[in-house]
């Protein structure tokens, strides 16, 4: 896999971490962030849809860890796919949110996350073949 | 990607520097050493190697260089980073002002 690209921020919100963590989780509140319109399954392996600026982005949830770290991937049509991690930590003054973006580039556009859920199936399924 | 643009985004500070500086202001090399933290002498050592590379321009203000991003000079990779740390700047700046509103 070519390289990774990677983009990071950091920012101290001023509020408690489960009022952050509804803003991150809750459709209604994300669709006032993250995207014009979001839809959003709040679990692992759930579907996300994001509408930004007339374009849509279609991802699956990665990880869901109530009040500590979503993660999904998503992709643009024609584009390649990437991973968004947001992780929160409790402050003294509020919570502070990290994001990073990481894109896989290249001729095959899989995310490292993509690799792994992939590589984990064909495991299972030699698995379940040798049994 | 050219050499000399490849070595000038190795660098995670100077890739920080594009960011700033995607968000379309020109600035100068105090301005930035003002944002990023660092001291001015490191961010000009750093917009020579952005400049060698033909990734960022310069006009004289005063007693000052002001720097602006030469987006037609970027590789695709360069702009993914330019246009999602832009991007991310924005929603977290939108969703900073939607937790001030529900707080009241």
């Amino acid at each position: 896999m070519s390289e990774d690209r990677k983009v990071e921020r950091e920012r101290l919100l001023d509020a408690r971490p489960d009022e952050v963590w509804e803003a991150l989780t809750d459709q209604a509140l994300l669709s006032e962030w993250l995207g014009d319109e979001v839809e959003l399954d709040p679990w692992e392996g759930g579907g996300l849809r994001v509408r930004v600026e007339g374009e849509e982005r279609i991802g699956t949830i990665r990880r869901f860890e109530d009040e500590r770290a979503l993660s999904f991937t998503w992709e643009r049509a024609g584009e390649s796919a990437s991973t968004v991690e947001l992780t929160l930590e409790p402050a003294v003054s509020g919570t502070r949110v990290t994001v990073v973006e990481r894109a896989a580039t290249g001729p095959v556009a899989m995310s490292a996350a993509e690799w792994e859920m992939r590589l984990g199936g064909l495991a299972r399924v030699l698995r379940l073949a040798l049994v | 990607m050219s050499d000399a643009v490849f070595a000038a985004l190795a660098d995670p500070t100077r890739r920080r520097m594009i960011e700033t500086l995607a968000s379309g202001r020109a600035m100068t090399a105090t301005s930035l050493a003002r944002d990023l933290p660092m001291t001015r002498q490191a961010v000009a050592k750093h917009l020579a190697a952005l400049s060698a590379a033909d990734l960022v321009s310069s006009d004289r203000v005063g007693r000052e260089l002001r720097y602006s991003l030469e987006p037609q000079s970027l590789s695709d990779a360069a702009r993914w980073i330019a246009s999602v740390g832009a991007e991310w700047d924005s929603r977290l700046g939108d969703l900073e002002r939607l937790l001030a509103r529900r707080r009241r």
